[in-house]
């Protein structure tokens, strides 16, 4: 399906089946249709083209009453003039026939338990922080029992602990009432830590679907690789492509080896990626070592970040685990050493 | 300088103003409220409750005014607010400005030539005409309680209009797309959760008009054709005919105390609706 | 115009001038808005309206006269203004009791006013009016004034005013709509207000000719102020309340629309009516009614006193006098002016109405001016 507003086309041609149960991301960039797609979930957004299915039928002239979805909004949208329990309670209140008082009531109460604010309820909702809001916010959808729960950057407005704490709760939310989940952010940490699969967009269109782990193991392109997880990029031209393995030869002249990713063909132009982690830092020279000049070190805790330079490729970002430094001293800026990585852990990419 | 002596003299201005222009007239009404009419009219100093024993004699002028005022304040706001509704939540916002610009533009034109132009189209050669040639015959609008209501409820429209705009305006337009969401029809939607948080946009409005009216005299004067008579009325008649300022003052004082009352209790009451305090009316 | 004719682009634009510049008529809804007072204040405080005087001959730049609407011709005011360098700066008033509401709060900064000639004793008890010096108005010849129009200047021997215009206050009914059966008495007003002219038909905003003209109907003085009789009035004013139109001084423009068919009318707005509209006809009751005179006065502690002597000097000349009939339609009781005076307007049935109507009427008398049951009166009728 695809979605214009005026000129501008908002989304592109997306093509994607979310299975029930599912936990499922959008991640990309602002402005790269993930919010437009979930408005279009939602039935907020009308798709220009294509349709719109759940449960095998087609709900493009649904209005958003009428959809088994619930959205958890960005920043809430809370009704300020409700209690915490009426907030939670006014999708049960919209059912016709009516629902009895009192089992409205024994869903919210439900509701709070199951988000943890029991007691909660008969507070207003600017009364709370963030966290709770966030909470109620996720409540008042839940308590409907969608088919499908939209979250629309649901802990962007948090503090990095608070999220922390609050993507566990989700996930483990998410496997309790077994909904399917449609989560969109630009986070991609969060993308990876809560999704079973990862949809990344950009301008519009689907670049990428899989799995976190074959986001980052095996990125399509290096707008994947770039976006999903940091990476070093040396771009070069494919000499040769053999299988699974192929090598490129980069301006400065150095002949790299990597997994192939799909579609690659020698002669044309290509780039290598290299997570920073899959890097080994030496002092001593071996076979297949580039020698690099130690220019900056960061010390992360459990990690400790070098830049290095090589005189061909340029700037490389090598992660270095703690358990190798202890005793030793590490590398200080100016220091002469030597990194290596094993062809597998490399992928040759065609360029975006 | 200190402290308290600076922040004393921050409040001078506003305090020598409110000195000035409310607490000095009131006290002079109060006062002449208990005095006596000359003999060829005026104040002649006394202390007598005989104006306040004499205000049965303005009773109509009285119930006429504490009917007039609600109902006016009601007719206002039926109309108004899906007037304010219309330019804050269905108006392209291109045309906004200019629609609000419409519905000042007769605020910038004197009310006596606004209510002469009513005389006209209500008169007999305007909509009674236009109906007789529809084969009814001998509609009477002109100097009619209904001509006073509608002169009252197109003047004091804007002032209606006005805050009620600005509270739907600032009204977080992904509520209604959460309250769509959470299955609630287009209806449910707007009784549950625009019109709620209009409230203090519809309280100011309701305030700023009904205060208004409360002292009104020009409208029923010059559309009700001096059958038509309210407090207001009774207080030009009272110090520019009869020149009875006593009893004129005491009227007044009378008509203020009432407001004042009123005020009050529809505060209360409003306090209850009352949810955030940060969404109290822009006064 | 046609009684059911529509109102031409032409009379509604005269309509809006007229309204414009508040003189609607003569008494006329100014004095129900009390906007006639904002007039004044607005004008003494808009300094631009004044030009500045190259020339004041010792009496100032300007003069400021409170007068009726409709009651002047300007080029009168222009005339003065090149001969002694004064403005005239004019502020218009809806009714007697506006003006003494007006003096009597004080500071009201006029020069000269137009009081009617039952006020003026009330004035002169209230301290509120110069005795005026005959020696500073060369113009003045008491011996030229018919002395009905003339006498109620002079309070106790001292002369306080000088007349201005007279007139009759009678109705106005579009004979069109009186089936045949001409209205004559202030019976017949009432009597077929309640008949043939229910809805149609408008009285005064105003105490005196409002309650008078009642009072007139069972035939008791148009300035009773006897409570049996004032009972009678109002039961009659109540009891034809529903059948009235509006309850306004500003009655032409319902009269001429046609959406009013009878109307308690002033001289000046019956000629006018009539001229406009032939079918409109000015009609004295047969019982009586009033008669009224207007008069020039100067106000205790007027600020330009020397202007204002000039003034009412400049307007007392016969042949200013004479533009000023021409100009508004209202008699004059100075010979010499009606010497000038065309024998058409001389002989107007509406200016000069036939002795035998004329001896019926009443001078309005004081006691209606500061009685105060007749003002209570009033209030129980509007508010009725």
């Amino acid at each position: 399906m695809s979605k214009t507003f005026g000129d501008v086309e908002a989304a592109r041609d997306l093509d994607l089946r979310i299975s029930p149960g599912e936990f499922l991301s959008f991640l990309g960039p602002s402005g790269c249709g993930k919010t437009t797609a979930l408005r279009m979930l939602a039935g907020f957004e009308a798709p220009t083209r294509g349709d719109v299915l759940i449960d095998g039928q087609v709900v493009n002239q649904l209005e958003p009453h009428r959809r088994p979805v619930n959205m958890v909004f960005q920043s809430y949208a809370l009704f300020p003039h409700l209690s915490v329990a009426d907030n939670i309670g006014y999708g049960l209140r919209q059912r016709r026939p009516r629902l009895a008082r009192s089992v409205i009531a024994d869903k919210v109460e439900r509701a709070l338990e199951t988000v943890r604010l029991s007691g909660f309820g008969k507070r207003r909702v600017w009364e709370m922080s963030g966290g709770q809001q966030q909470r109620v916010a996720l409540a008042r959808a839940i308590v409907n029992e969608p088919k499908l729960l939209l979250l629309d950057e649901p802990l962007a407005a948090l503090d990095r602990k608070l999220r922390k704490e609050m993507q566990i709760e989700l996930q483990d939310l998410q496997r309790q009432l077994g909904i399917t989940f449609v989560l969109v952010t630009h986070d991609q940490e969060e993308a990876l830590s809560l999704s079973d699969r990862i949809c990344v967009m950009r301008a519009g269109r689907i670049v990428q679907v899989g799995s976190p782990q074959e986001l980052y193991d095996c990125p399509a392109s290096r707008y994947v690789a770039d976006f999903v997880g940091n990476s070093n990029f040396f771009e070069g031209r494919i000499e040769e492509v053999d299988g699974a393995l192929a090598r490129l030869v980069t301006g400065g002249g150095q002949t790299l080896a990597g997994r192939a990713s799909p579609g690659l063909a020698a002669g044309r132009d290509g780039c290598l990626s290299i997570r920073p982690e899959q890097i080994r830092i030496g002092s001593e020279p071996g076979p297949g070592c580039i020698e690099v000049t130690v220019q900056n070190r960061i010390f992360l805790g459990e990690h400790t970040e070098y830049l290095v330079r090589h005189g061909g490729l340029g700037n490389i970002i090598v992660l270095a685990p703690r358990q190798a430094e202890i005793g030793a001293r590490g590398f200080e800026a100016g220091a002469r050493a030597f990194l290596n990585w094993s062809d597998e852990a490399a992928l040759i990419l065609n360029p975006d | 300088m200190t402290r308290r002596e600076r922040n004393w003299l921050l409040v001078a201005p506003a305090g020598a103003w409110f000195l000035v222009m409310l607490v000095l007239p009131l006290s002079f009404v109060f006062v002449f409220s208990f005095g006596e009419r000359g003999p060829a009219g005026g104040y002649v100093p006394a202390f007598t409750l005989e104006q306040y024993a004499n205000l049965p004699a303005r009773w109509t002028a009285f119930k006429n005014t504490m009917v007039l005022a609600p109902l006016g304040t009601l007719a206002a706001l039926l109309i108004a607010y899906p007037l304010a509704y219309q330019l804050a939540v269905r108006t392209d916002p291109r045309w906004k400005t200019l629609l609000l610009v419409l519905v000042i533009v007769p605020f910038w034109t004197s009310i006596l030539i606004r209510s002469y132009a009513w005389i006209f189209i209500l008169g007999g050669q305007g909509i009674p005409a236009l109906l007789a040639a529809l084969g009814i015959e001998d509609v009477r609008l002109i100097y009619t309680p209904f001509a006073v209501t509608v002169g009252i409820v197109y003047g004091y429209l804007p002032l209606m209009v006005f805050p009620i705009y600005v509270a739907l305006d600032r009204l977080d337009k992904r509520l209604l797309e959460a309250s769509s969401d959470l299955g609630a029809r287009p209806f449910a939607t707007f009784w549950q959760v625009t019109l709620p948080l209009s409230v203090p946009g519809v309280a100011t409005g309701c305030m700023l008009v009904f205060i208004l009216l409360m002292g009104e005299f020009l409208i029923p004067a010059l559309l009700g054709g001096g059958k038509v008579f309210f407090v207001g009325n009774a207080l030009v008649d009272l110090f520019l005919q009869s020149r009875n300022w006593a009893f004129g003052s005491a009227v007044a004082f009378t008509l203020i105390l009432i407001m004042l009352v009123t005020v009050a209790i529809y505060m209360r009451l409003i306090a209850r609706l009352q949810v955030r305090r940060d969404d109290v009316a822009i006064m | 115009m046609a009684d059911n004719g529509y109102i031409s682009k032409k009379q509604f634009i005269e309509e809006l001038r007229r309204y414009q510049k508040g003189s609607v008529t003569r008494r006329h809804f100014l004095g129900v808005t009390g906007l006639g007072a904002a007039t004044a204040v607005l004008g003494a405080a808009m300094p631009a309206l004044r030009p500045s005087s190259a020339f004041a001959q010792g009496i100032g730049d300007r003069v400021v006269l409170a007068t009726w609407p409709n009651y002047h011709d300007t080029a009168n005011f222009d005339a003065f203004t090149d001969a002694t360098g004064a403005f005239v700066q004019v502020n218009v008033f809806g009714s007697n009791e506006e003006m003494l509401a007006k003096l009597q709060a004080g500071g009201s900064g006029w020069d000269v006013f137009v009081p009617t000639n039952y006020t003026i004793t009330t004035y002169v008890a209230e301290d509120l009016i110069e005795p005026l010096d005959v020696s500073k108005l060369s113009n003045y010849d008491a011996g030229a004034f018919d002395p009905r129009f003339a006498d109620a200047g002079t309070v106790d021997g001292t002369l306080y005013a000088v007349p201005k215009n007279w007139g009759t206050t009678g109705f106005a009914v579009n004979t069109s709509h009186d089936g045949g059966k001409a209205l004559t008495t202030w019976k017949d007003f009432f009597d077929r207000t309640m008949d043939d002219f229910s809805g149609r038909t408008m009285v005064h905003d105003y105490q005196l000719t409002t309650i008078g003209n009642a009072l007139k109907y069972f035939g008791y003085s148009f300035n009773s102020v006897d409570p049996k009789e004032l009972a009678d009035a109002e039961k009659l004013l109540i009891e034809a309340k529903p059948h009235l139109f509006a309850i306004s001084s500003d009655y032409q423009p319902a009269m001429r629309s046609g959406d009013a068919w009878l109307t308690m009318c002033w001289t000046g707005d019956g000629k006018q009516m009539n001229s406009d509209i032939p079918e409109i006809h000015y009609v004295l009751g047969r019982e009586g009614g009033e008669i009224w005179s207007d008069y020039y006065a100067i106000p205790k502690g007027a600020p330009h006193r020397e202007a204002a002597y000039a003034l009412i000097n400049h307007m007392l000349d016969p042949q200013v006098n004479a533009r000023e009939v021409l100009a508004h339609g209202y008699p004059v009781a100075d010979s010499r002016t009606n010497a000038l005076l065309p024998p058409e307007i001389l002989n107007d049935p509406i200016l000069y109405p036939a002795q035998e109507l004329l001896d019926a009427l009443e001078f309005g008398a004081a006691a209606t001016l500061t009685d105060p049951n007749r003002a209570e009166l009033l209030a129980r009728f509007k508010s009725a």
